[in-house]
């Protein structure tokens, strides 16, 4: 175990951590970071920049491909598959595309983190049912998901990010989708969510977000991953976002 | 303002990946069933000669007779002297043939008795030239290779000779015995190619639902959370197929028993299913059913390691 200087656990540390794809070049490159437990962090970067790749390592889709990682304190080059499995269970995730089972409804798909886990039946309906309810897809719940709208689709998965409630919750673009008036309904359940103690990390190309809510930022540039707190955004968007 | 009441209707739960809905499903029935087709009938053949050899053995089991043929020779006294010597000889070899109980030579009043019913009273056997018999018992449990001991037996003694009936039994024994070997090497085969089968199209189907699979791994699931759908799916097919395939045999066992029938001369007709036969064919869905499964998970399990 790494000592940590400010005794608060940290959920995510990365130190060297460079990925690539195949034989290509790499995506990232000596990526050092530590995210402490109950943070909230924006990740920015231009299309391509690499936010999807440094998120699906963090949900352990993807081992980095040097440099070493550990996730709530585990070393996952030293993790067997099964514990993997254990750790994956307390990070949810909101696809930047998605990625429900089209062919089953909006209250199966909810309910999938519950089941993996062999949650008994009537707890998963009660849990689903009134979740589905607070992002307003009650009427949808027994629709199959392939007939629902992006919006609607973003709602289900976000829904199905936080149904088990997540010591990590790592969102991929979570507001692109929807509609003015939800995306703040959505983004304070992500602050809720953080409140009572869930890390998050939200990948986001959205000023609005950013400027509104004044979380430090994880930036993305030429490989590098360089963070920003709050009182430099202003300087940021002054400089017209470039500063290495 | 619409009904904003929730709606939960209950629905049964749908699988997660829909290994239904897919012509491989189609297929591995398809390859169980003429599996289980294949295997019945074939088991029922090894069965039947099971029960025949078992029969045969039988007859064959205990005991055995060894005839000495008389030598023929103007002078009787001669002939008789070389009779006798032959029998020694005989005696001498079987003495240490191994599985034999006892060696006795029928006496000549026994031999008189047996001779009787042709001959009428009183004829002097002595002055016949009849053939001597030596009875043996072999001991209980005794494996002996009957053509083997007639030959090493009629190199000893050449006037001795094993009876004939015996040594055809024998033969058949053994012959059955090959198309038993062979009848297993069909079974062990068909268990190969189907869990070979089963094994590709698992994998076939994971690479298709290769996406559901890495979301369901992103929510947590461990492998054999995976797997055992997939056993599952494959279980149920192996019954269906089974069944099928077993519905297919068992009219074609009793045409084939009918065949068999119709073959006069009693050897076929030694053979028979038992009741622990039929249970054992009946029984191969089941273990259809079994092996799916089984050949499946572990199908899964191994392909997943090669997935993060
Ligand atoms: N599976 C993959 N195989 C090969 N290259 C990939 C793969 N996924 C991503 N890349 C490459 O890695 C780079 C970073 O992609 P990534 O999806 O992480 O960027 P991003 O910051 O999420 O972009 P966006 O804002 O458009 O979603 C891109 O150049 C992309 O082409
Ligand atoms: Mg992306």
């Amino acid at each position: 175990m790494i000592a940590k200087p400010n005794n608060t656990p940290a959920i995510i540390e990365m130190n060297n951590v460079g990925i690539r794809y195949g034989q290509g070049p790499e995506i990232l490159s000596d990526i050092k970071l530590s995210l402490s437990k109950g943070s909230f962090h924006f990740l920015t970067g231009k299309s391509g920049a690499g936010k999807t790749s440094l998120l699906s390592m963090m949900y352990l889709a993807q081992k980095p491909s040097r440099g070493t990682m550990s996730v709530f304190g585990s070393n996952i080059n030293f993790t067997n598959r099964d514990n993997l499995a254990m750790l994956r269970r307390k990070i949810g995730v909101v696809f930047q595309d998605f990625r429900l089972l089209e062919h089953l409804s909006a209250f199966d798909n909810v309910a999938l983190p519950l089941r993996v886990c062999g949650m008994d039946e009537r707890e998963v309906r009660q849990r689903v049912t009134e979740l589905l309810s607070w992002v307003e897809l009650d009427q949808h719940m027994m629709d199959m998901t392939s007939t629902l709208s992006g919006g609607e689709k973003q709602r289900i998965a976000i829904a199905r990010a936080v149904i088990n409630r997540p010591e990590l919750l790592l969102a991929d673009e979570p507001t692109g989708n929807v509609d003015n008036d939800i995306a703040p309904k959505l983004m304070k359940l992500f602050v809720e969510l953080n409140k009572l103690g869930t890390t998050v990390v939200i990948a986001t190309h959205s000023e609005k977000l950013i400027t509104d809510f004044k979380y430090p930022i994880l930036h993305l540039q030429n490989r590098a991953l360089h963070i920003r707190y709050p009182s430099d955004i202003s300087s940021l968007s002054r400089t017209g976002g470039k500063y290495a | 303002m619409p009904n904003r009441k929730a709606k939960y209707v209950y629905t049964p739960r749908k699988q997660e990946i829909p290994l239904q809905s897919n012509n491989t499903s189609l297929f591995t029935q398809v390859i169980i069933a003429i599996a289980v087709f294949i295997f019945a009938v074939t088991l029922s053949g090894v069965l039947s000669i099971n029960s025949m050899i078992q029969t045969w053995n039988q007859s064959i089991l205990g005991s055995l007779t060894v005839q000495i043929m008389p030598v023929n020779d103007a002078d009787r006294e001669k002939a008789q002297a070389e009779t006798l010597a032959y029998q020694e000889r005989a005696i001498d070899y079987l003495k240490n043939v191994k599985g034999i109980a006892k060696i006795s030579v029928l006496p000549d009043s026994q031999l008189q008795k047996l001779i009787e019913p042709w001959l009428g009273d009183g004829v002097d056997i002595s002055s016949l030239p009849i053939p001597r018999i030596i009875d043996i018992k072999l001991e209980p449990g005794a494996k002996i290779n009957f053509v083997q001991l007639a030959q090493d037996l009629a190199k000893a003694s050449p006037q001795a000779s094993v009876d004939n009936h015996k040594l055809w039994l024998n033969k058949l024994i053994d012959f059955a015995d090959g198309l038993k070997a062979l009848a297993m090497t069909i079974l062990f085969l068909v268990i190969t190619i189907t869990s070979g089968a089963i094994f590709y199209t698992t994998q076939t189907s994971m690479g298709m639902y290769k996406d559901i699979i890495e979301i369901l791994h992103t929510m947590g699931a461990k492998d054999a959370y995976v797997a055992q759908q997939y056993a599952k799916r494959m279980a149920f097919f192996g019954l269906i197929g089974g069944l099928i395939g077993l519905f297919l045999a068992i009219p074609t066992i009793f045409f084939i028993a009918s065949l068999a029938q119709q073959i006069k001369g009693g050897i076929i007709s030694e053979a028979h299913l038992s009741f622990g036969d039929w249970l054992l064919i009946t029984s191969l869905p089941f273990e259809a059913c079994i092996i799916s499964g089984i050949t499946a998970y572990y199908t899964v399990k191994k392909t997943l390691q090669k997935m993060l």
